[in-house]
């Protein structure tokens, strides 16, 4: 083929994308014929009323002398990993605030930390664009740090987030500066499947942050700063599944609701949304209203469900923390005006097990522990 | 003079474009291949929607699927209720706990 000829043939297939995008647009725009907010106040449901006391901090993990940037909790037994600026991970007691490991880092910048589901080790990534893996049973060496005992390689870009595949202490997922999500056989360090990257269909800027479906762990979402979020099934690597378009700036955060059908999304455009995993559908928007619309809003850098999903925490920029009505689409709560708030940005959201406590990882270096101390009514 | 260096251009020209050519095409060919990838993915989605129901159609099992659920962190929830939700406000509620400080 001559050059003008694949020249044009390129115009021509560029063409024809946008076109379908816009239909696509469309078409789902058809589809959208009520949101869950206008749908649950139809049907005479009314916002979750909390007090200004139902939720109290009953703990301040203090020991990091640097901003935290990232937190996992153990499935049981109530322990708690954080990553921090310090360059280090600390591994907490949630429930006596005690730190039972301080594990001082090869390369400071880290950015991601996780607990192995039998909660034996912990896993970290970063700036040094590698995964590592620390076996908190392991001798300490002369130094008194806990070695490392496995480091997977391969990323070309900073490891933004990382989470074990729920079940299994062998599989983590990671997600990267290149560009690529990456599912890794941690025993022997090799990648067992790379998502994105040459492949068509993966992302086309930096993946920030990643989730695995605890209903089926097949199924992971990736959020990017290319704006959207991509559903992926582990066990086929070679396309995303599909696409969610909607935010207009980076996709910093993903999460999956507790029933696994849906996932919500937090972003630079100051919004979260939730979105019907099956069907592609953008279900919910949560956005702030801002008094003076000059302002830019604060970014969104953190989301969790509670677990019933009835309650969505969201971290943003500027210390808030919304808790919102799922089905209100309603800010119930703001812990980030509280007395005994963080004092600044918040970083990093978790959910225990059980849902009975939040714990918050915050620039101001701590993290705190929050949980319902009001009273309860039972239906 | 002028001329003379105009023709030697002239000459080289023919070689180098050659090879710079083949590059172009070959990320030019791969981006087509791309896109028309892409285009195909699509219209396979446009398909799907033909055929996907509305939003509506799936709240209703969305609410009571939430509202279902015992969530120990809302003032109001269903049962049953679980002892170690309250794990949380027993013993001393140290608001500061272990502060020993990692050098």
């Amino acid at each position: 083929m001559s050059f003008p000829e694949l020249k044009e043939r390129h115009v021509a297939a560029t063409a024809k994308v946008n076109s379908l995008r816009e239909q696509l647009k469309q078409r789902r725009h058809q589809l959208l014929d009520t949101d869950v907010a206008k749908y649950a106040k139809s049907q005479g449901r009314t916002a979750v009323n909390f007090s200004s006391t139902d939720l109290v901090c009953s703990r301040t993990l203090q020991g990091h002398t640097g901003k935290v940037y990232s937190l996992d909790w153990t499935p049981e037994k109530n322990r708690i990993v954080s990553a921090s600026q310090d360059g280090r991970l600390i591994i907490w007691n949630a429930l006596t605030s005690q730190k039972t490991h301080a594990i001082k880092l090869p390369c400071a910048w880290v950015m991601t930390c996780a607990f192995a589901p039998n909660g034996n080790s912990v896993a970290c990534g970063g700036l040094d664009s590698a995964c590592s893996i620390f076996n908190l049973n392991s001798q300490v060496d002369r130094d008194g740090n806990i070695p490392v005992s496995r480091v997977l390689t391969g990323h070309k870009g900073y490891v933004s987030s990382c989470q074990y595949v729920p079940g299994q202490d062998t599989r983590l997922i990671t997600s990267s500066g290149d560009q690529t999500c990456v599912l890794w056989d941690v025993t022997t360090g090799q990648r067992i499947s790379i998502f994105g990257g040459e492949f068509p269909s993966g992302h086309t800027s930096d993946v920030l942050s990643v989730s695995i479906n605890t209903s089926n762990s097949n199924m992971f979402v990736s959020g990017s700063c290319d704006a959207t979020a991509r559903l992926w099934d582990a066990r086929i690597a070679s396309r995303a599944i599909r696409t969610y378009h909607g935010h207009q700036g980076d996709v910093n955060a993903v999460k999956f609701f507790p029933d696994g059908q849906r996932f919500g999304t937090g972003s630079d455009d100051g919004t979260c949304m939730l979105f019907d995993m099956r069907t592609g559908h953008q279900l919910q928007v949560y956005s702030q209203q801002l008094d003076n619309s000059d302002q830019d809003a604060p970014i969104v850098t953190s989301i969790a469900f509670s677990i019933s999903g009835r309650l969505l925490f969201a971290g943003y920029s500027n210390g808030d923390c919304y808790v919102w009505d799922t089905l209100l689409a309603e800010v119930v709560l703001n812990l980030g005006k509280l007395q005994t708030s963080h004092e600044g940005r918040i970083s990093c959201l978790g959910l225990s097990d059980d849902g009975s406590a939040l714990c918050t990882g915050s620039w101001d270096k701590n993290l705190k522990i929050w949980a319902f101390g009001g009273h309860r009514k039972v239906i | 003079m002028l001329v003379n260096e105009a023709q030697a251009a002239a000459a080289s020209d023919q070689q180098s474009p050659l090879l710079s050519d083949t590059r172009g095409k070959h990320r030019i060919l791969a981006e087509v291949k791309r896109l028309e990838q892409e285009a195909r993915s699509l219209e396979e989605e446009l398909e799907e929607l033909d055929r996907m129901e509305k939003v509506s159609s799936t709240l209703e099992e969305f609410l009571l699927q939430v509202e279902s659920k015992p969530d120990p962190l809302l003032p109001e929830t269903r049962g049953p209720t679980n002892s170690s939700w309250e794990i949380w406000f027993e013993g001393p509620q140290e608001m500061q706990g272990c502060r020993c400080w990692i050098l």
